[in-house]
């Protein structure tokens, strides 16, 4: 009977030490702090956010981790699908029992994963998404909804206003292009901005001729094409982020289309865009939150260093989950635990210099917007594929260069 | 109004191009290929990896992946439909696997992002001020290239005319001496080589990613729905049709209704003309 329940313990002994592979002997006392990434593993953004916090996670552990505790990464799948994104959340809270989740990309599933995220009442870092909705009930359900924050990108409403800043003060004041045409796909974020940018654009002195949104599915542009050629336009304002912005700006050189193209391209954002659409992304000139120039005094070295230890070019998710991790770690440390609550009131408190911008929350936990906080960049695809940051003023280091079929 | 014709002309040839191998499937085996939008994916693929990857001159690369798609279509014939045509159900259920297999396969070997094939013919054409861009005008001239090309090979040779027997009646083609499987193993290469051509005609100036075959196959689906399974002339009149309207709804009101085009035109048929256009018989 004895040997029985020895064995018995022993089996069980056994059986704990198999659940926690990885587990033995952590460096600094107590168990890791567990980190939660959800974010769709197929695409680079979601590589990259990976990536990011791989790095923020060594460093954080190579000065003895947090609270004595080392940070350890767990990785879920949400894709771009709303139902598997309920369960990648469910997977790392339920499953895997990580202590903060860091993610998204599509807002679409990160809405849908927001009830679940405040139902496991765990704190949630977004990187990714955009849609102001995300965070918009911190402010009216903040009991349920307190655990939610954006560290980045800016919301979509303050994207609106970078591009309304552009399209006036830069397009129409500097450039003389005053009649814009706006074309975006059929989503959620960019119905919602359309009408928004479309006000600021006309307020701004300017015109708007066109409008129109495209299916996600279109492959075929030229139809969209010749109504902006036909409306009169100057300057083609694009908002895509899902549909296939190569097939756009590929479709757009090839048929000469005599305008001017820039926006928000949410592709063209990568690094290495330009030679995915054999150069013809010439002379697009797009938002970009994230990219290789003296930002902060963190953004070079981040992007060195990512550069050196991946061999390629981080997107901007990459520094938003390197940003987000340090900034938890930091919370943590001075809320002296990692339990939500106490670490909420920290992370309210932020105050930090990022890779993309100075970082600090407003009262829906959403990311601070404007000059001396984050603000985005437009940058030009110019001749061998350099960028050429052409706006706002102050962080201008190239001229605007007109493609070539739109010289009169 | 001049750019719906002209731009619309060059969606329907390759829509016509697209479709007419599917039917010919149907028409000799009474299969219904759902493997069809891999034959044109991986079309614009294997050009990709010959042209860009292994560095072939493009005029080189587009027809090698033309001949190594059709070799694959006999493979699936050989492989997975003979072994199960007495069951149209599991010959359903087997293409359908080969098409998940194939984009399962792509995102393993090249990844989820699009990827690039540069344009064969990089000279812009414009037809009366309508900047068309020479690939489309390769992807026009090509496509009716390989429809008559079909047509006199159809009609005018001992194989073509064995296709044509099988189709009309399988017992009668036998027993005047016709192998019903060599002829249909001949029909899959076609219609491979066929769909695996449009892939390559649009692949500079459409998306090449791993799932780029599912909307094709949904388009020529419909065509032959439209057209009337199995019925050559019916195909063609369909693409016409579909490739048209398409571009025309385009044009005149929004790009975002253009993919309901082809879902309304299977509806409309299934339910005012079953057999549709030129069919003999009820689609389903």
């Amino acid at each position: 009977m004895r040997t029985t329940v020895i064995g018995l313990q022993f089996l069980l002994a056994a059986v704990i030490g198999m659940s926690a592979p990885g587990q033995a002997a952590p460096a600094a006392a107590g168990a890791p702090i567990r980190i939660g990434i959800t974010t769709p593993m197929q695409l680079a953004v979601g590589r990259d956010s990976q990536d990011g916090a791989q790095l923020a996670i060594d460093e954080i552990n190579a000065k003895g981790g947090v609270l004595g505790r080392r940070l350890e990464m767990v990785v879920a799948d949400e894709t771009e699908n709303p139902e598997t994104g309920i369960t990648a959340v469910k997977k790392l809270t339920s499953d895997e029992k990580v202590d903060v989740l860091v993610g998204g990309y599509s807002s679409g599933v990160t809405l849908a994963q927001l009830p679940h995220i405040s139902t496991a009442k765990t704190i949630y870092l977004g990187i990714g998404a955009a849609s102001p909705a995300i965070t918009a009930k911190v402010k009216t359900d903040n009991e349920n909804y307190k655990y939610i924050f954006r560290v980045n990108p800016l919301n979509s409403k303050w994207l609106a206003a970078s591009l309304v800043d552009f399209v006036v003060n830069f397009v129409g004041a500097e450039k003389g292009l005053k009649k814009i045409a706006i074309v975006g796909e059929s989503a959620k974020w960019v119905q919602d901005l359309v009408p928004a940018l479309k006000k600021g654009i006309v307020d701004g002195g300017s015109q708007v001729p066109l409008a129109e949104f495209f299916d996600v599915q279109t492959s075929d542009f030229s139809p969209l094409f010749s109504k902006v050629r036909a409306s009169g336009a100057e300057f083609l304002v694009v908002i895509v982020s899902h549909a296939s912005s190569d097939v756009l700006v590929k479709q757009w050189y090839d048929a000469r289309v005599p305008i001017p193209i820039g926006g928000i391209d949410v592709k063209s954002q990568d690094p290495d865009f330009f030679g995915r659409v054999g150069g013809k992304a010439i002379g697009e000139t797009v938002l970009v939150g994230f990219l290789r120039a003296a930002v902060t005094p963190k953004t070079i070295p981040f992007w060195d260093a990512f550069v050196k230890r991946f061999q390629r070019n981080p997107v901007y998710t990459a520094g938003g989950a390197y940003d987000a991790i340090h900034l938890y770690a930091e919370a943590a440390a001075r809320a002296k635990t990692i339990e939500a609550g106490p670490v909420i009131k920290e992370l309210e408190k932020t105050d930090m210099v990022g890779t993309a911008g100075r970082i600090a929350f407003d009262d829906t936990h959403d990311l601070r917007y404007g000059p001396g906080y984050a603000q985005v960049m437009f940058v030009q695809w110019q001749e061998g594929g350099k960028r050429a940051i052409v706006w706002p003023k102050e962080r201008a280091d190239g001229k605007f260069v007109l493609p070539a079929m739109a010289k009169k | 109004m001049l750019e719906i014709l002209l731009y619309g002309a060059v969606t329907s040839a390759v829509y016509a191009l697209l479709a007419i191998g599917f039917t010919l499937v149907f028409g000799v085996a009474r299969v219904l290929n759902l493997a069809h939008g891999s034959f044109y994916a991986l079309g614009a693929y294997l050009t990709f990896a010959f042209g860009t990857r292994l560095g072939l001159p493009l005029f080189a690369a587009g027809p090698c992946a033309v001949i190594a798609v059709a070799g694959f279509g006999v493979v699936v014939e050989r492989v997975f439909v003979r072994p199960l045509r007495r069951s149209p159900l599991a010959v359903l259920l087997i293409t359908l696997a080969v098409a998940l297999l194939v984009e399962q396969g792509l995102f393993l070997v090249f990844g989820s992002e699009v990827r690039n094939v540069p344009a064969f013919v990089a000279a812009n054409v414009s037809i009366a001020h309508v900047d068309l861009g020479g690939q489309r005008v390769l992807a026009f001239v090509v496509s009716l290239a390989l429809l008559a090309a079909l047509r006199t090979f159809l009609l005018g040779t001992r194989n073509g005319a064995a296709i044509l027997a099988v189709a009309q009646d399988p017992e009668g083609a036998q027993s005047v001496g016709i192998d019903p499987n060599r002829t249909f193993s001949l029909v899959m290469a076609l219609s491979a080589g066929l769909a695996a051509a449009a892939g390559v005609l649009v692949s500079p100036f459409l998306t090449v990613q791993p799932t780029m075959g599912l909307l094709p196959m949904i388009k020529a689906f419909s065509i032959v729905i439209l057209g009337g399974l199995g019925s050559i002339p019916g195909t063609l009149l369909a693409a016409l049709a579909l490739g048209y309207s398409e571009t025309a709804v385009a044009y005149l009101t929004s790009g975002s209704y253009t993919e309901l085009v082809s879902l309304v035109a299977i509806l409309l048929t299934l339910v005012l003309r079953p057999s549709g256009f030129l069919g003999a018989r009820a689609a389903m």
